[in-house]
């Protein structure tokens, strides 16, 4: 009970930081967007009537509770620049941005993961340092480097010319599967070294605990060791990191590979809401974020309590 | 120092982590001959025909305003130990500080209110802040380093916090405190330098992480506003190599991945050489 | 006389410390004959738990042979030597707090050996694994079977590990200081259970230990060894008696001085 309170004010805390902060500076420092819609040639009542329906004329605090308030009502709104509803936004943004991002997300730790088995099985040999040695070139690639490396090699006459360099036209499975592709992969190769690298220094500190040794003396073989005794010891760590690394990756991560490549979802339409100061737009990106943040934590919670025993 | 005496031979008994080492000098030294404006200056004279290929005039050739790309690549090595240098040194500084102080009145509110700072900037997700950040600050050229410091102290902030937390309960400090030293004098003197080996990683890699989201800063219109740097020159060439020019790409990507390898070596070096755990395995 | 069921000859391990190897384990030799308590005696850091992990190829061996029923362990490959060890030669921990998985059942642990050396399916394995619990003194069996170790406390640990160990009724059981972790009461209940039940298979004991009234109680022979090495082996009683080596008789005398004291 203790717990469950302590979680809703220390998640009640964190959204109303994230909230404040992004409001001081998007919205406090933002781009003032009265003379984008009111026009040329308006006379000052019309400029003050606009003022007055964004907001800009109340004070500070009146405008930080007024979106809090929005925000916890989920009285999203509309959007200043196209005057869609921002939940209806949403629903058309997010699912491309999860169907862009998941496929290579999941790829790229489990191969991790697989990597960091293999690496942390055959510690000191040649095998471990050439995984460790990929890792690190692949921590030295640029996300941008890769992303023109690989649209160059598989989507351009240059190279293999399989995919379509660009966009976003999923009408069914094999559509979705070339347009998916080359993200796909370059989501892969630029989490892999730090995937790998990650979960190799977890798994090397669990196979050296003394568990593993009784494990060994009692006949079970190095693949057992590794996928049942090591693996299931370090789901902590791993669930830690995959868990909190979702919603970054699905808002800036697909930021970047949606404006490279022209791909209509959640990171792109954010980006857009800064820079041009699409206020609805952006305190549900970002309010929504820090409350998937809070949810995040408590599933880890809960996680954590299935895969060890010791967590009560 | 004895402690010193043994991480050079543990650098010295590394080879991946010398030849780090050499890749980071070389390039340290091309930036201060840029500095020095020994080297590459006329990086925005554009004083050769549109997409040139290389040859005895312009080495690697000219991008679409004729300018030249090894000029620009080598001037690049410049910004990118600005930005490296000042967001790694000053994103440590405030990590080591906040850190130190969450670890030495932990469990306080001091402790609590860093935690929840630390929790809060993790979960705004990066872009949105830096593009926040740069916006709020009107387009200034630092609005990317203001940014990056304000979101990278967090890693160094908390092993420096766990590291502090744990230094407190040791005698030597446990001595200071009895003695009545101000708790000032004893973060400042005896327990910061004791975390000296968290600091020097956390630089490195920070420097790495700063020189990489810079590329992709100023691939989003966000980052480098005046000057040139490799991040500029692959935003550029985002288009160029759909028409079959791959000058700048090959030239900003290649010397960007040199400097991020011997970096990424180097830090790893010192960590083996950090951690007596590790090394006696 | 019979040949015996462990016959080490020349057995070293070597460490890597820092660039140069290091003898650890220095050319020793002894045998162990069936239902047989050898004592391995000496004070810590003096490569005894090494010697117990190359007897059950956890380390690498640089010389020697350690012969398990005419058959060399240390020529063995990894893949041959897997499906002994459990089955024909076992060991128990120092450590019982960590010496099992604290993410599986205690019954699960147990009946992996019945399935992997036993070939016994999953229910099978289960019920041998809750008789197995019953062996070694635990009245509620069923309980313990379905707990994870950290419910558990160091001696009902230091059962369960006993239970796993006994499992295959194996030819040696290596016990490397069982109950130096437990608290005195504790300890006998533990060894006079492991005793008891190798005793019932016929399964000879390396009890690995430093403490003489151990040695005295419940061993036959005892092996003293210092810096690596083997300095002295003599029966029990003989060597309690008259140590010949001045080692043995120094370790005596810190044993009398300490029931002095």
């Amino acid at each position: 009970m203790l717990y469950a309170l302590r979680k809703a004010v220390y998640g009640l805390l964190l959204i109303l930081g994230v909230t404040f902060i992004s409001f001081v500076l998007m919205v406090w420092f933002g781009p003032d967007q009265t003379y984008t819609l009111v026009g040329k040639n308006a006379s000052a009542e019309q400029i003050a009537e606009v003022r007055h329906q964004l907001g800009y004329d109340q004070p500070f605090m009146q405008r930080y509770l007024d979106y809090v308030t929005d925000l916890f009502t989920l009285r999203l709104g509309s959007s200043n620049a196209s005057g869609e509803q921002v939940s209806r936004i949403l629903a058309r943004t997010v699912p491309v941005s999860l169907a862009l991002m998941l496929p290579g997300f999941v790829l790229g730790n489990l191969l991790g993961i697989a990597l960091g088995l293999a690496a942390a099985r055959r510690r000191g040999q040649w095998a471990d340092r050439l995984i460790s040695a990929l890792s690190v070139t692949g921590m030295s690639i640029s996300f941008l480097v890769i992303v023109i490396a690989l649209q160059v090699l598989l989507s351009t006459p240059y190279g293999l010319n399989l995919f379509p360099v660009r966009g976003w036209q999923v009408t069914d499975l094999p559509s979705y599967l070339s347009y998916v592709a080359v993200p796909t992969l370059s989501l892969v190769l630029v989490t892999l070294g730090y995937n790998t690298r990650f979960y190799r220094a977890i798994f090397v500190e669990e196979a050296a605990r003394d568990h593993i040794r009784t494990a060994r003396a009692f006949g079970a073989s190095p693949t057992v060791v590794m996928w049942k005794h090591v693996l299931k010891n370090s789901l902590v760590p791993i669930i830690t990191r995959v868990m909190f690394s979702i919603p970054l990756v699905v808002i800036s991560g697909s930021l970047l590979i949606e404006s490279y490549f022209g791909i209509p979802g959640v990171g792109k339409v954010a980006f857009d809401a800064i820079t041009s100061g699409d206020q609805p737009v952006l305190k549900a990106v970002v309010g929504l974020t820090a409350a998937a943040f809070v949810l995040i934590q408590i599933a880890t919670d809960l996680l954590y309590r299935l895969v060890d025993p010791r967590v009560a | 120092m004895n402690a010193e005496r043994r991480i050079w031979g543990q650098l010295r008994d590394d080879p991946a982590g010398l030849a780090g080492l050499v890749v980071v000098g070389l390039f340290l030294l091309v930036a201060m001959a840029v500095w020095l404006g020994l080297i590459g200056q006329d990086w925005s004279a554009a004083d050769g025909a549109r997409w040139e290929t290389p040859g005895p005039d312009h080495w690697f050739g000219t991008n679409i305003l004729g300018q030249d790309i090894f000029e620009r690549a080598i001037y690049s090595v410049r910004t990118a130990f600005e930005i490296g240098l000042v967001v790694a040194v000053s994103s440590t500084l405030l990590g080591a500080l906040l850190g130190a102080l969450a670890g030495w009145y932990s469990h306080s509110w001091v402790d609590g209110a860093i935690l929840w700072l630390k929790g809060v900037l993790d979960s705004i997700p990066f872009y949105l802040f830096v593009a926040a950040v740069a916006f709020a600050l009107q387009g200034k050229g630092w609005a990317m380093h203001v940014a990056m410091i304000a979101t990278f102290w967090t890693t160094t902030g908390r092993l420096v916090r766990a590291e502090v937390m744990k230094l407190k309960t040791r005698e030597f400090v446990l001595a200071a405190r009895t003695i009545g030293l101000p708790d000032a004098l004893i973060l400042g003197r005896h327990v910061l330098p004791n975390t000296i080996h968290i600091l020097l990683v956390q630089a490195s890699i920070a420097f790495v992480a700063a020189i990489k989201t810079e590329v992709i800063l100023s691939f989003l219109g966000l980052g480098v506003q005046d000057g040139v740097s490799w991040g500029l020159m692959l935003a550029e060439s985002t288009q160029e190599v759909l028409a079959g020019h791959f000058s700048n790409f090959l030239a900003a990507s290649l010397m960007l991945f040199a400097l991020l390898m011997g970096f990424n070596l180097l830090a790893d070096a010192l960590q083996d050489a950090f951690d007596p755990k590790q090394a006696s395995q | 006389m019979k040949s015996p069921v462990l016959a080490v000859r020349d057995l070293s391990v070597f460490l890597q410390d820092g660039g140069q190897p290091r003898a650890v384990v220095d050319t020793i030799s002894f045998e162990l004959h069936e239902g047989e308590i050898l004592a391995l005696v000496g004070e810590s850091g003096c490569g005894k738990t090494k010697t117990a992990e190359a007897l059950m190829g956890l380390v690498p061996t640089a010389a020697g042979s350690i012969e398990l029923c005419g058959t060399n362990l240390a020529a063995l490959p990894e893949a041959r030597l897997r499906r002994v060890r459990g089955r024909d030669i076992s060991m128990v921990f120092q450590e019982p707090l960590t010496a099992l998985d604290p993410v599986f059942r205690t019954g699960n642990q147990i009946a992996d050996v019945f399935r992997r050396h036993r070939g016994l399916g999953r229910a099978e394995a289960r019920r041998a694994a809750l008789e197995m619990l019953q062996r070694v003194g635990f009245a509620d069996a069923g309980h313990v079977l379905r707990s994870y170790p950290h419910e558990l406390s160091g001696g009902m640990r230091q059962r369960v590990v006993i239970a796993m160990a006994m499992a295959c009724r194996p030819r040696v059981l290596v016990a490397d200081e069982p109950t130096t972790a437990l608290d005195v009461t504790t300890q006998a209940q533990v060894l006079a259970r492991l005793t008891e039940m190798a005793g019932e298979a016929g399964t000879a004991i390396l009890l690995i230990t430093h403490d003489l009234g151990i040695v005295a109680h419940y061993c036959d022979r005892a092996a003293v060894m210092r810096m690596g090495r083997i300095v002295e082996q003599a029966g029990v009683d003989q060597l309690f008696a008259q140590p010949q080596h001045p080692y043995t008789a120094a370790l005596l005398g810190a044993a009398r001085g300490n029931l002095l004291s």
